[in-house]
């Protein structure tokens, strides 16, 4: 074999290994829509709206975001689940749809598993428990203490909400009885601590990032399976004990049936935008943590939420019909 | 001093060029999307969001401010030409003000409530300049307890809203109440009255409530009004100018429904709708014009007008102070500010004085531009009532329908427009007012919420609703309020009952 015969056979070899391979890069000539199980403005929203840009600016993607609200997402969930598997329609999934209702409902009109492809996973923010600053609480023990003195009551964005689930998820581990107070979001409940009238309240941190500097409010514990680098002061529920993890996930997925070769292409386009270091650095900011899992790895993932949330859910007594 | 100080840097910020040029685009968009029924200040902001994304963040503040008071000033516009509120809120504008241009005063209402916009737009923003810190503290100081007691207030203010019979008028605020316990239990998470409709678990949106009592109502109305040969509306073109005393008359409600707009407005979650229907409810026990009150009297435009657009302005203290957003559109507000790493809350005043005294100062400007857009367009507004019935009707129900859709994406939403439509028929039929039902609509869920979770909080003791002092006194005004109402309400059957003897 000549030198030359051999050059060419190696180049073939690359290039029939790159198309085995995908290639970060455009994957429809039609525009993406990515749906939004939330009303515009929101960490959630936002994060669809970076993508969609990113698919644009760097690979020639065009996308859009479509907003679905409704229902704890169901109503998204239930329409893209419908769609063509063509990789022009995706979810920007979360908890609520995918991890919830699963348990929460009875009946839901779509498979979360079997009835989706699940593609990539983007990140998760993790909550904490926090306390007034003046009521003699310093520590998680101290908590305990008086939670099984005096009572105390907690304030959670929602009936069946991840603040609500890891409120009972304390509870179990914690062997206390907390009371229940749900508000419409985390931002209203956060009003209400700081006029005084609630006692504690789980919620994410960098949103409580400078009420935590001002010393407004006390974070005690966090629900991840490590330290942040927001705030490494907050020890872990794990480390003070007690298994409580509970985290905000948020992952891209599409119709069930998608073609592989193309769910590769979305997933090492999102892998790539997600190692852009303005994308890093806005993340950081939100507190949204990513690791890189490939796409069967995000398969696994959802469904082990599903499991292991399960026994947390009924105990939360959200059963919604 | 510290005020004008910060008030004369912001001008300098609103003033740029640049910031002039957003300001200007956003009140623009703001008054044309506000006209077309159904699609409200939210559905532009979101539109605009991702444009935001590529300005300096006071631009983008100022633009997407813009927008929404721009909406308001729109809203009114087609509440008084065709009884069809552009926003949930103008539709207290329709009360007055289509009975305005059905004796062929458009113009004058128009005229007056853009007057009223300004002039509530301004007491808005004077109280944001001088009271913001005030406000947040007095919104904290707001719990359970105390918005429970206040939105008591409101609603027992709010009955007097009705112009026809007392018992149709209760009979809608209940009605009311009653739509809106439909959807998921907020305490609880049980489904109430959703029949299975995954749409309904969220409840109803006001919007279609509005748009549908209202303004397919009216549609449905007007196109049988039509069919039995009524006229179009008669036009006076001579005069959009108020007279000399009704310039008069406007003031004192102006300033009365400024103020109660603005502290509504600066409580998050109650918003315009809630602002201008108990504005209007003090108004009508107030004014001394109450008795034309619902038959086309300028105060009755001037009022709800000048309250919902204070409203606009101080919906952004809490926005900004406390990162509470108060409406779908405030929400949007955070949204655009978080994406340049701006996190409201009690240290932007401090942190952001750049963006916040800008805003403050766009207030003023952008006011002033819509002043001068939308003067010379009261002619324009006029002359679509001029367009055949057989175009406007069925574009007024597909702009209704596409607003509608935009909310959610959601068609059922559309279908459930139209049935409230033929409700709203049929109300009219029966001369049953659709203003009370609204009222309920909107304060019922608010009140529920805040009442169980303020006996969540005092572990069932009622007696905090007397005892912590801010709700104890609004309990007290209540409680004076109705038995006035009651005790004049006797008074004058006893008068008329006097004056039928003494004719005998």
């Amino acid at each position: 074999m000549s030198f030359r015969a051999a050059t060419a056979l190696t180049l073939a070899a690359a290039l029939m290994g790159s198309t085995a391979l995908a290639e970060p890069g455009a994957w429809s000539d039609e525009p993406v829509r990515i749906v939004v199980t939330f009303p515009p403005g929101g960490t959630s929203d936002l994060i669809a709206r970076i993508l969609a840009q990113y698919f644009e600016s760097e690979f020639g993607q065009r996308a859009v975001v479509d907003n679905r609200p409704g229902a704890g997402g169901t109503v998204a969930a239930d329409y893209v689940a419908q769609q063509d598997p063509d990789g022009t329609t995706l979810i920007l999934g979360n908890n609520a749809p995918f991890t919830i209702a699963p348990t929460q409902f009875d009946s839901l009109p779509y498979d979360p598993m079997a009835g989706f492809t699940h593609i990539a996973y983007l990140g998760a923010s993790t909550p904490a428990l926090y306390v007034q600053p003046t009521m003699g609480i310093a520590t998680l023990d101290d908590f305990i203490a008086y939670a099984n003195e005096n009572g105390i009551t907690y304030g959670s964005s929602g009936v069946g909400s991840i603040t609500h689930i890891l409120g009972q998820a304390v509870d179990s581990a914690l062997g206390i009885e907390q009371i229940h107070v749900p508000y419409q979001g985390s931002a209203p409940a956060i009003q209400d601590f700081r006029a005084g009238v609630l006692e504690s309240y789980y919620d994410m941190l960098a949103q409580n990032r400078d009420l935590i500097n001002d010393g407004e409010t006390l974070p005690l514990a966090l629900a991840a399976p490590a330290r942040s680098p927001l705030f490494p002061q907050i020890p872990t529920f794990r480390e003070l004990g007690y298994d409580v993890v509970i985290e905000n996930w948020t992952g891209l997925s599409g119709p069930a049936g998608m073609d592989p070769e193309t769910v590769q292409t979305i997933h090492d386009t999102v892998e790539a935008i997600m190692a852009m270091q303005p994308v890093v650095d806005q993340l950081a900011q939100w507190g949204i943590t990513h690791t890189a899992m490939t796409s069967e790895e995000f398969t696994g993932f959802v469904g082990g939420t599903i499991e292991t949330w399960r026994p947390l859910i009924l105990s939360a007594n959200v059963n919604g019909g | 001093m510290e005020i004008i100080a910060g008030f004369s840097h912001g001008l300098m910020v609103a003033l740029q060029p640049e910031n002039l040029l957003y300001c200007f685009i956003g009140v623009t968009l703001g008054t044309f999307i506000g006209v077309l029924p159904g699609i409200g200040s939210m559905a532009a902001i979101a539109m605009i969001l991702p444009l935001t994304f590529y300005l300096e963040p006071t631009s983008a503040l100022v633009m997407i401010a813009g927008v929404y008071y721009g909406a308001e000033y729109g809203g009114s516009i087609a509440s008084i030409l065709m009884n069809i509120p552009g926003t949930p809120s103008s539709s207290i504008t329709c009360i007055d003000g289509y009975p305005m241009a059905r004796q062929g005063r458009a113009g004058v209402a128009l005229f007056a409530s853009a007057i009223a916009s300004f002039g509530g737009g301004m007491i808005g923003m004077v109280v944001m300049a001088v009271l913001a810190p005030v406000l947040a503290q007095l919104a904290l100081n707001f719990g359970p307890t105390e918005y429970f007691a206040v939105i008591l207030l409101g609603l027992v203010a709010a009955s007097a809203v009705s112009n026809g019979s007392p018992v149709k008028g209760v009979a809608m605020v209940v009605a009311g109440l009653m739509l809106g316990t439909i959807g998921v239990d907020i305490t609880t998470g049980a489904e109430r009255f959703t029949m299975g409709i995954p749409e309904l678990r969220d409840g109803v949106s006001l919007v279609i409530v509005a748009m549908g009592l209202f303004g397919v109502g009216e549609l449905i109305v007007s196109i049988k009004a039509n069919a039995s040969g009524a006229h179009q509306n008669r036009i006076d073109y001579a005069q959009f100018y108020p007279t000399r005393a009704e310039w008069k008359a406007m003031v004192a409600p102006i300033l009365r429904g400024g103020g109660i707009g603005s502290f509504f407005g600066a409580l998050p979650g109650t918003g315009q709708t809630v602002a201008s229907a108990v504005a209007y409810a003090v108004e009508k026990k107030l004014s001394p014009a109450r008795a034309r009150f619902g038959q086309g009297a300028v105060e009755g435009v001037a009022v709800p007008e000048s309250a919902n657009n204070s409203a606009t302005q101080t919906a952004f203290i809490p926005t900004l102070t406390l990162g509470v957003p108060g409406s779908a559109s405030m929400a949007l507000v955070i949204g655009a500010l978080m994406i340049h790493g701006i996190v409201p809350g009690p240290r932007l005043l401090v942190d952001h004085s750049d963006l916040f005294w800008g805003l403050v100062a766009s207030f003023l400007i952008g006011n002033i531009l819509l002043l001068i857009l939308n003067i010379p367009l009261i002619g324009l507004w006029v002359r679509l009532l001029q367009i055949p019935y057989k175009y406007l009707y069925p574009t007024i129900i597909v702009l209704i329908c596409v607003g509608v859709y935009s909310i959610n994406n959601n068609v059922f939403d559309v279908w459930l427009t139209l049935a409230f439509g033929w409700a709203g028929y049929l109300m009219r039929l029966f001369r049953f007012e659709p203003a009370p039902l609204l009222i309920g609509f909107v304060l019922g869920p608010m009140m529920e919420e805040q009442l169980r979770r303020a006996m969540l909080l005092s572990r069932g003791d009622a007696g905090v609703f007397l005892t912590r002092p801010i709700s104890g006194v609004l309990i007290v005004l209540t409680v004076v309020l109705l038995v006035w109402s009651i005790l004049s309400a006797l008074r004058a059957k006893r008068r008329v009952r006097a004056a039928m003897r003494s004719a005998e």
